[in-house]
C-alpha cells in the first residue's frame, strides 16, 4: 500500500473517532419564541404582566360560581331562568338543592379558583427575586395576595377547608386543610394586602380596578362577618368608611351600571370591555343573565322570584333597579323578551309562580350581546361596607352608630323621594338586626351575596328549607367528584 | 436508412469507448511486453452472447467490456495470467490465460441472484442470513398503481401492513400502519430513503425506486432505535448497474381517466319532499312538482391523471449513474383540486480509487397543488328540492349547508413548493472486509400557500342575503420552510473464516431538524385578481374606517419538527455453516425532545435463525428446498411527540382590564408540562418460519408477532389545585397497548407450456387491545376521542378494548306502540316509532351512562391476493385486497342540526306499528341521531385494486424500431369494491388513532382507467 493511501486512511479513521465525541450542547434546544416557567417572570415588565394575569382570572366565566349564577339561584332571590328546558338537568337542581358532586359547574368553579391561586403564586413566589423598585414590587405582591385571599375566601365559603397551595410547584398529593387553617392563610394574605396596597386615590385613572387598601379591608370585614367576629368586622369596615375614599352613587342603578364604573361606590370591581369573548376583554357573567329574545342580550338565567319582588317595601325604587320586566323601557330600549320562554308560569293548582323577568343589575345599555359583555361586575360595593359596618356595630351593641350607616343606604335608595323608605330608628338589637338583614337583601339582591348571608346568619334552614335546604349539608357545596377521583383518595368529600 | 444511421451512431459510440479503453490500456502497458487476448462471452444456459460483460486483468484496474456481439479484445502484459469475467446476474469467473490468445467464456447464472438480497438498516443481508421479519417489494410492482405516493403500491402486497387511502384528494398520502396501531399518538412508520430518515415519501417518483422493504419486527427495526416502533420502510432508489456498458434509456408514459367509483344513494327531490311532508305536513304542496337536483352529479366529474418518466442509466469503470425525470399531473374529480409534480432524480457512484468510492442520491421535487373546499359533505346534505341556479344564472341558496357549486366557484386555495432530499457519501475500504462510510443527507422543503376568497353573497329568493356570503374579500398567505440534516458514520466489517461468517456494523449519527412558518391574513383586498394576492398594507384596508385590515400575523416554529438527535448503533450478524444465525442489535438515541435526565434511551434486540434445510438430515428430503426458523426479541421506541409537551409554557393570550376599559397585557403560567416525559417503548417478539418446496415453486412465510407498547404518552387529568383549569390535561407516559397476530405470505410460481404464472396470497391478523391507560397518574381509565362536528365524541378507548373503539347506544328495535314505549326505560325525548336504546347498566333509567362499546375501527384480518400471468408477449396482473372485522361510524348521517337530505334507507322507515323494526320514523334531527349502533356499518370489503393487461412486442420487432423493449398496457385501479358500507369508500382512516373509521364526509377515492407505454432503448 502506498504511504499516501495509508495516511489518508488513518486520517479518516481519526476523523471518525473524533465525531464520536460530539458535544451535549447539540441536544439542548430551548423552546423557540415561547416563554416558559424557566424564564418567566424575570424582568420588571414580566412582573407587571404576571400581576395583571391575576385579575384576568376574575373575568373568566368559570370564576363566577362555575359560570351560572348558582349562588343567587340557590337563594330565595332567584330561580334558574331562561326557558324551562334550558340547562334544566344541569343547573335546575341547584334551585331545589338537588345538586350532587357531579353537578355541572362545580368542577369549573373549583378549578378556576385554583387558576387564580396559581397566577397569584407566580407573583408571590417569583417577583421578589426580580431586581426593581421595591415599593412597586411590594404593591405587585400585595395585589397578588389580595387576589389569592379572595380566591381562598370563595373556596372556604363554598367547600370549607381546601388544599392550600402556596407554591407554583405543588406536590402531586395534597390533603384538605382545616377550615381554621384556610381562614388563617387567607386572612394573612388580606392583611398583607391591606398593609401594603395604596388607597383608591393612590392609583392613576388608568389603573382603577386594581386592588386597593380599601378593597382588602372591606374583604376582611366580609371575612370576619362570615366568621361571626363582629369586633374585627367593625374595625375593618370602619377603617374603610373613615378613609374617606368612598361614597354612594346618587342614582341606585349607577351602583352597578356603566355610569358608576370605577366610581365612588366601587370598592372592588372586575373591569371588562364591550367585546364578545373573554380573550378580547369581555365578561360573560352578564351575558349569561342578559335579556333573552328582544333585545338579544344573552341567555336569561337567574330570574328574580316573586318572593324577592314582594319583599321590597312599598315604593322602593330598588325593585325596578333589580328586576327587568317585559315591556320595561331602559335607556330607550323596550324589553320584549323571549318567544320560547313562557311569559307566565303557573303551578299545578293554577297559581302564578313565575313571570319572565331579568336581572337589572347586569344591564349594560345596548341591543346586542356584544355590549352586554362589557358589564363591570362589582365584587364589593361601598353600600355593602356600610351595611356590614351597621350589622357589626349593632352586634357590638352600638345601635346608634349602626343606624347612621344603614340609613345612609336607605337615603340613597330614596333618591330624594321623602315619601318612601323612612329612616330606621329602632335601637332594639334583635329588631335592628332583622331590619339590617332586610336592607341587605334589598340593596344587594342578585349580586351573589344573599345565599352566603343566609348561611352565615343561620337563617338558611328556615328561609330555604322549603326549597330543599337541609341544615348541616347544604351550607357547603360538594367537592367536585372529578377532583375526588383524580386525587385517588387524598381529598375527602363534604358531609352529604 | 434510419437503421444505418443508428448503426453508425452505435459504432461511433463503441469505437470511442473502445479507443478510450485502448489508450488507457496502452498507457498502462507501455512498460511491459504485451499480447492481445480475443474472445467472446456467452451465457451458459441459452448460449446467447453477452454484450457489456466486464473483463478485468486480475489484480489491476485494467480491463474492457464486450461489444454488441459479445466479443472482446484485451492487451495483457507478461505475467498477467488471469482474467476476471463478470456480468450482472452471473457468476464472476476467473480464467487462466497462460499461453492462450483466444479465450471464450460461458458465464453461469449467479446463484446469488436466486438468493434474494434484502436491504436492512445500515446494510444489506442475504435473505437466508436474515433473522428479522422483513418484506420486500420490487420495482415492477411499485409502479403498478397510478398514485403520487409510492406507498399506495404496497396495499395488498405486503403482509402486516395496512395501507389506507381515505381520500381521493389529488396528492394525498395514504395512512400506513405496520402491525396494528401501537400508540395513541403518531403511529406512522419512518421512511429511510437511501439512508436518509424521513417522515414521508410523497416526493418520490415510484419509477425511480428499485425496491422497498418493510422492517416489521424488533430485530429489523431496533437499529432505528427510538424511531422504529411503528415500523420502518426502507426505500432504495435505482442506480446505474456496474459494468452495464451502454446507456440504458427507459420511457414510461401513462394517461388515465378518474371517475367517482361509487355514488352515495340519496333521496331524489320527490322522495325527499314526501319524507319532509311526513315530518312537517304541508312542507311541499305537490311532491310531483318539486325540483330534483342531484348534487353529487354536479360536483363530480371525470378527470385525467398523467404520469411520464424518462430515465437514463449506465456505468463506466469509474462511475455508475442513474438520471430520471418524471412528471405527474392529477386533476381532481372535484373542480379546483389538482396536484402536479416534477421529480428529478440523480444517483451517481464515483469509484475514485480502488479503496474509495463517492456517491450521491439526490431527488428534487417541485410540486403545485390546489385544494377544493369540502363540498362533498355539502352535496351529501343539500336538499334535492333546491335548484343550483336561479333563472338569471346566479347561484341559488342552499339552506343550512351552502351551495357547493358557489363554494367551489369562489375558492382559490393553492399550495406549492419544492422538496429536495439527498445525500452524498464516501465509502472507504480500510483493509479487506472493513469499510468506513460517512454519509451526509439533507431533507429540505419550502412551501408557499395562498388562499383567496372574493367578496360574494348568495341571495335568498326574497332578495335578502343568505348565510353563505363573504362580506369582505380575504387573503391568507403562508410560507414555511423545513430543513433536516443527517450525518451518519458507520464502520462495517465483513469476514468469512472457515464456516464462520461475520457481518458487523457500528455507527454514530447526528441529526437536526428545524421548521418554521410565517402566516399573514388580510381582508378587503383592493382587487380580486391573482395579481393582487399579496399583503400590501396600502391595498388592504377597511373602506369604512380606513384602517388597515391585516387581521393576523404569526410566525412560529413547528413544535413537532424542531429537534436534534445523536445516536450510537451497533449490530452483529454471525452465521455458522449457513445453518445457524445470530443477530444482536443495539442503538442508543439521545434526543433534545426530552429533558436531561431522560435524554438517552437504549434499544437492544436479539434474534436467532436456523436454516434447517441446510442440515445433513434434510438433504434427502427432496421436496423441501428451503426451511428456516427464526425468532427475535427486542425493544424499539417512538419519539414522535411535540417537544413542547415537557415545558410549562407561559400563557399570554390573556388581558386584564383597568381604568376606562383599557386592555392591559397579562401573562402567567399556562398548563403545566411534564419534564419527566420519556419515549414510548415497544417490546416485540416475533417467530417466523420460511418454507420453499416443490422446487421452490411453492414458497411460504409465516410469522407470529407479539408487540407490546408501554409508556405510551397520554394526556391525563391532574388535581385542580395545580391551577391548570378545568379539563386541562398533562402528558404522561402511562398507557400500554398490545398488538399481536399472524402474518402469512404464500406464493406459487410455475410454467405450463408457454404460460408462466404466479399466485400469491397474503394476510395478517391483528388483535389490538388497550392494556392500561392512566396507570397511577390520574383518574383516566378511558380516553375519549372521535369528536364529531357537533362536539359529541364517539370513541372511547378503555382497558380491554381496541384503540379508538366506537362508543354509543345499543339499539334494540323500535318502539312500536305507546305501551311498548311506556314499558321500557327511555329518554324523555323518545317517542313511538323511535329507536329503542338498551338500558345497558340496567338501572331502569336511560341516560348517557348506557352508552357502550359498539364496534372496533381496527380490522382483525387484512388480506391481499395477486395473480400474474405471462403468455408470449402478453402479461396480465390482478391485485385484490381487503379487510374484515372492522366497523365504520357513518358520522355524515349523525350530525344533523338542520333539515338535510337522507340516505336511501330512510324510505324503509317506520310509519306505524309493525312497519319496521330497524329504521325509525323519519325526522330531521334529534333523538334518533344520538350516536348509536344504527350508524355503525360493517367495514369489511374486498376490492379489485388493480388489473393490468400488457403486451410486449417480440424482441426482433422492437429491435426494428431500435427498441430493446416496447410494451403497451391498459389498466384499471379500484375497479370495484364489494362492501356493505353506503359511503364512497369503506377505507376510512385517520391520522388520529382516536378518530379512526369515522366517515365525516370525504373526498371520494376514484376508479382510474389508464393506458400506457414502456420503452427501453
Amino acid at each position: 500500500m502506498k504511504s499516501t493511501t495509508i495516511f489518508f486512511k488513518i486520517i479518516s479513521v481519526l476523523l471518525f473517532i473524533l465525531v464520536f465525541t460530539g458535544c451535549e450542547k447539540f441536544l439542548e434546544i430551548e423552546p423557540q419564541g415561547e416563554l416558559t416557567k424557566e424564564n418567566f417572570p424575570t424582568t420588571p415588565s414580566d412582573a407587571l404582566l404576571a400581576t395583571n394575569a391575576c385579575y384576568t382570572t376574575l373575568r373568566d366565566w368559570h370564576y363566577h360560581s362555575g359560570g351560572y349564577p348558582i349562588l343567587d339561584i340557590m337563594s330565595d332571590d332567584a330561580s334558574k331562568g331562561s326557558n324551562p328546558n334550558d340547562q334544566a338537568s344541569t343547573i335546575g337542581p341547584y334551585d331545589v338543592f338537588g345538586h350532587t358532586p357531579t353537578q355541572d359547574g362545580l368542577d369549573r368553579w373549583w378549578n378556576q379558583l385554583y387558576v387564580g391561586i396559581k397566577r397569584a403564586n407566580v407573583v408571590i413566589e417569583k417577583v421578589k427575586d426580580i431586581p426593581f423598585d421595591e415599593s412597586l414590587k411590594t404593591r405587585y405582591i400585595a395585589e397578588a395576595r389580595f387576589i389569592r385571599g379572595l380566591m381562598y375566601f370563595d373556596m372556604v365559603r363554598a367547600w370549607g377547608g381546601v388544599p392550600i397551595v402556596e407554591s407554583t410547584d405543588p406536590p402531586l398529593k395534597l390533603e384538605r386543610s382545616s377550615v381554621e387553617e384556610t381562614y388563617n392563610f387567607l386572612i394573612e394574605d388580606l392583611n398583607f394586602a391591606a398593609n401594603n396596597l395604596p388607597l383608591r386615590s393612590g392609583y392613576s385613572a388608568i389603573n382603577m380596578g386594581r386592588a386597593t387598601k380599601g378593597a382588602a379591608q372591606s374583604l376582611l370585614a366580609r371575612v370576619y362577618l362570615f366568621r361571626g367576629d363582629f369586633v374585627n368586622a367593625e374595625m375593618y369596615a370602619m377603617e374603610v368608611i373613615n378613609s374617606g375614599q368612598y361614597g354612594l352613587e346618587p342614582v341606585y342603578t349607577d351602583a352597578n351600571g356603566v355610569n358608576g364604573n370605577n366610581g365612588i361606590e366601587s370598592v372592588f370591581e372586575i373591569g371588562a370591555i364591550q367585546s364578545e369573548g373573554s380573550s378580547s376583554g369581555g365578561n360573560q357573567y352578564a351575558n349569561t343573565q342578559g335579556v333573552r329574545g328582544t333585545p338579544n342580550r344573552g341567555w336569561g338565567f337567574n330570574r328574580p322570584t316573586f318572593d324577592l319582588r314582594n319583599s321590597f317595601e312599598a315604593g322602593d325604587p330598588r325593585l325596578k333597579g333589580t328586576i327587568i320586566d317585559l315591556g320595561d323601557e331602559i335607556d330607550g330600549i323596550v324589553i320584549n323578551g323571549d318567544g320560547s320562554t313562557p311569559d307566565e308560569t303557573y303551578d299545578e293548582e293554577g297559581n302564578l309562580i313565575e313571570v319572565e323577568c331579568y336581572n337589572r343589575k347586569v344591564w349594560v345599555p345596548g341591543e346586542n350581546t356584544i355590549t352586554q359583555w362589557g358589564h363591570h361586575r362589582r365584587l364589593i360595593r361601598y353600600a355593602d361596607v356600610l351595611l356590614m359596618a351597621a350589622e357589626a356595630l349593632n352586634e357590638n351593641n352600638k345601635p346608634n352608630d349602626a343606624l347612621v350607616y344603614v340609613n345612609m343606604v336607605r337615603e340613597r335608595a330614596r333618591e330624594g323621594n321623602e315619601d318612601i323608605l323612612p329612616d330606621i330608628t329602632t335601637t332594639d338589637k334583635e329588631e335592628l338586626r332583622n331590619l339590617i338583614y332586610a336592607e341587605r337583601r334589598h340593596e344587594l339582591a342578585m349580586e351573589g351575596i344573599r345565599f352566603w348571608d343566609l348561611v352565615r346568619t343561620g337563617r338558611a334552614p328556615a328561609v330555604l328549607g322549603d326549597l330543599g335546604f337541609i341544615q348541616g349539608r347544604h351550607e357547603l357545596m360538594p367537592v367536585p367528584q372529578t377532583e375526588i377521583d383524580i386525587s385517588q383518595g387524598s381529598l375527602t368529600q363534604n358531609p352529604n | 436508412m434510419q437503421k444505418k444511421i443508428y448503426q453508425k451512431f452505435r459504432k461511433i459510440l463503441f469505437r470511442s469507448i473502445l479507443n478510450t479503453l485502448f489508450i488507457l490500456a496502452f498507457v498502462v502497458s507501455v512498460m511491459a511486453q504485451e499480447r492481445t487476448i480475443n474472445g467472446a462471452v456467452t451465457t451458459s444456459d441459452t448460449k446467447e452472447t453477452l454484450p457489456g460483460a466486464s473483463i478485468v486483468i486480475k489484480g489491476t484496474t485494467i480491463g474492457t467490456i464486450t461489444d454488441i456481439n459479445g466479443n472482446y479484445s484485451l492487451k495483457v502484459a507478461e505475467g498477467q495470467d488471469t482474467l476476471v469475467f463478470s456480468y450482472v446476474g452471473y457468476e464472476t469467473q476467473e480464467v487462466d490465460i497462460k499461453g492462450r490468445n483466444l479465450v471464450n467464456v460461458e458465464l453461469q447464472i449467479a446463484k446469488v441472484s436466486l438468493e434474494e438480497v434484502v436491504v436492512i438498516g445500515y446494510g444489506t443481508v442475504r435473505k437466508s442470513d436474515l433473522t428479522g421479519s422483513v418484506s420486500s417489494i420490487k420495482a415492477d410492482d411499485i409502479t403498478k398503481i397510478t398514485a403520487v405516493n409510492p406507498m399506495q403500491s404496497l396495499q395488498g402486497r405486503i403482509s402486516g401492513v395496512q395501507i389506507t387511502s381515505p381520500s381521493g384528494t389529488p396528492g394525498e398520502s395514504p395512512i400506513v400502519r405496520v402491525r396494528g396501531v401501537g400508540t395513541f399518538n403518531n403511529s406512522n412508520p419512518i421512511y429511510v430513503v437511501d439512508g436518509v430518515i424521513l417522515d414521508d415519501i410523497s416526493f418520490l417518483n415510484a419509477a425511480d425506486i428499485a425496491s422497498m422493504e418493510v422492517l416489521k419486527d424488533a430485530s429489523a427495526t431496533a437499529i432505528y432505535g427510538s424511531r422504529g416502533a411503528n415500523g420502518v420502510i426502507m426505500v432504495t432508489t435505482k442506480s446505474g448497474q456496474a459494468a452495464e456498458g451502454k446507456t440504458q434509456f427507459t420511457f414510461t408514459g401513462e394517461y388515465g381517466m378518474q371517475r367517482l367509483a361509487k355514488k352515495i344513494d340519496l333521496l331524489n327531490g320527490k322522495e325527499f319532499a314526501t319524507i319532509a311532508n311526513e315530518i312537517k305536513p304541508g312542507s311541499y304542496n305537490n311532491t310531483d312538482l318539486v325540483p330534483n337536483t342531484d348534487w353529487q352529479d354536479l360536483i363530480f366529474d371525470v378527470a385525467p391523471v398523467q404520469n411520464y418518466q424518462l430515465s437514463a442509466s449506465g456505468a463506466s469503470k469509474s462511475m455508475q449513474y442513474y438520471v430520471g425525470v418524471g412528471y405527474f399531473n392529477q386533476k381532481g374529480i372535484i373542480d379546483k383540486s389538482s396536484y402536479e409534480r416534477i421529480t428529478i432524480k440523480l444517483n451517481n457512484i464515483y469509484n475514485l480509487t480502488s479503496f474509495l468510492k463517492l456517491g450521491n442520491n439526490i431527488t428534487i421535487s417541485p410540486f403545485s397543488q390546489q385544494f377544493a373546499p369540502d363540498v362533498t359533505w355539502a352535496a351529501y346534505r343539500a336538499q334535492p328540492v333546491l335548484e343550483p341556479y336561479y333563472p338569471d344564472g346566479s347561484f341559488g341558496v342552499v339552506y343550512n349547508v351552502g351551495n357547493p357549486l358557489a363554494s367551489l366557484a369562489y375558492s382559490n386555495n393553492f399550495r406549492k413548493g419544492t422538496r429536495g432530499v439527498g445525500n452524498i457519501y464516501a465509502d472507504l475500504n480500510l483493509v479487506k472486509g472493513l469499510t468506513l462510510k460517512s454519509s451526509f443527507g439533507v431533507d429540505a422543503s419550502y412551501i408557499k400557500a395562498k388562499n383567496f376568497t372574493p367578496a360574494f353573497t348568495i341571495y335568498n329568493p326574497d332578495g335578502s342575503a343568505s348565510q353563505q356570503e363573504n362580506v369582505l374579500s380575504d387573503l391568507t398567505k403562508a410560507s414555511s420552510d423545513y430543513l433536516s440534516w443527517l450525518w451518519e458514520n458507520t464502520l462495517t466489517y465483513d469476514k468469512v473464516f472457515g464456516k464462520n461468517s461475520i457481518n458487523a456494523v457500528a455507527g454514530y449519527t447526528m441529526q437536526k431538524t428545524t421548521a418554521e412558518e410565517i402566516r399573514v391574513q388580510g381582508a378587503n383586498i383592493i382587487r380580486d385578481g391573482e395579481n393582487f394576492w399579496y399583503i400590501n398594507p396600502n391595498y388592504i384596508y377597511d373602506p369604512n374606517s380606513n384602517v388597515n385590515t391585516i387581521s393576523s400575523i404569526s410566525n412560529s416554529v413547528n413544535p413537532g419538527q424542531y429537534y436534534s438527535i445523536i445516536s450510537y448503533l451497533f449490530r452483529v450478524n454471525y452465521v455458522f455453516a449457513n445453518k445457524y444465525i445470530l443477530t444482536g442489535t443495539f442503538r442508543s438515541d439521545g434526543s433534545s425532545k426530552f429533558s436531561e435526565e431522560n435524554r438517552y434511551s437504549y434499544f437492544p434486540s436479539f434474534a436467532i435463525g436456523w436454516n434447517i434445510s441446510e442440515e445433513a438430515f434434510m438433504k434427502d428430503i427432496d421436496f423441501i428446498n428451503k426451511l428456516k426458523l427464526r425468532a427475535s426479541w427486542g425493544k424499539v421506541g417512538n419519539e414522535k411527540i411535540d417537544y413542547y409537551a415537557r415545558y410549562s409554557r407561559v400563557q399570554s393570550d390573556i388581558l386584564a382590564v383597568f381604568g376606562n376599559d383599557i386592555p392591559n397585557s397579562a401573562a402567567s403560567y399556562g398548563i403545566y408540562g411534564n419534564p419527566d416525559l420519556r419515549w414510548e417503548v415497544t417490546t416485540q417478539t416475533d417467530v417466523g418460519v420460511e418454507l420453499g418446496t416443490l422446487n421452490n415453486r411453492l414458497t411460504a412465510e409465516l410469522d407470529y408477532y407479539h408487540k407490546n407498547t408501554d409508556d405510551i404518552l397520554v394526556q391525563l387529568s391532574i388535581p385542580g389545585y395545580f391551577g391548570n383549569g378545568q379539563g386541562a390535561k398533562v402528558w404522561y407516559n402511562a398507557a400500554e397497548i398490545l398488538n399481536r397476530g399472524f402474518e402469512f405470505n404464500i406464493g406459487w410460481r410455475d410454467q405450463v407450456g408457454q404460460v408462466k404464472y404466479g399466485v400469491r396470497i397474503l394476510g395478517s391478523t391483528i388483535h389490538n387491545e388497550v392494556l392500561e391507560i392512566g396507570g397511577n397518574s390520574g383518574i383516566d381509565s378511558v380516553l375519549v376521542g372521535g369528536y364529531l362536528n357537533n362536539g359529541i365524541p364517539v370513541t372511547r378507548s378503555e382497558i380491554g378494548l381496541p384503540v379508538g373503539a366506537f362508543y354509543g347506544y345499543q339499539t334494540d328495535g323500535i318502539f312500536q306502540t305507546q305501551q311498548e314505549l311506556d314499558a321500557y326505560p327511555h329518554a324523555s325525548d323518545a317517542g313511538v316509532g323511535d329507536l329503542r336504546f338498551v338500558d345497558v347498566n340496567g338501572d331502569g333509567k336511560l341516560n348517557g351512562l348506557d352508552r357502550t362499546y359498539i364496534g372496533s375501527p381496527i380490522p382483525t384480518f387484512i388480506f391481499g391476493f395477486n395473480i400474474d400471468l405471462e403468455y408470449k408477449g402478453f402479461d396480465l396482473s390482478l391485485n385484490i385486497q381487503g379487510q374484515t372485522g372492522n366497523k365504520i361510524f357513518n358520522a355524515k348521517e349523525v350530525v344533523r342540526p338542520d333539515p338535510y337530505n337522507f340516505e336511501r334507507h330512510v324510505m324503509d322507515r317506520w310509519t306505524g306499528p309493525g312497519t319496521s323494526d330497524t329504521e325509525p320514523r323519519a325526522s330531521f334531527g334529534g333523538y334518533n341521531y344520538n350516536p348509536s349502533d344504527k350508524f355503525i356499518y360493517d367495514g369489511s370489503f374486498v376490492r379489485i385494486r388493480n388489473i393490468i393487461l400488457g403486451y410486449t412486442l417480440p424482441q426482433n420487432w422492437s429491435n426494428k424500431i431500435y427498441m430493446q423493449k416496447f410494451r403497451v398496457y391498459v389498466k384499471v385501479d379500484n375497479l370495484y369494491t364489494f362492501t356493505k358500507f353506503t359511503g364512497y369508500t369503506p377505507e376510512i382512516g385517520s391520522g388520529d388513532v382516536l378518530s379512526n373509521g369515522i366517515d365525516s364526509g370525504i373526498y371520494p377515492v376514484t376508479s382510474v382507467y389508464s393506458f400506457g407505454v414502456n420503452l427501453n432503448f
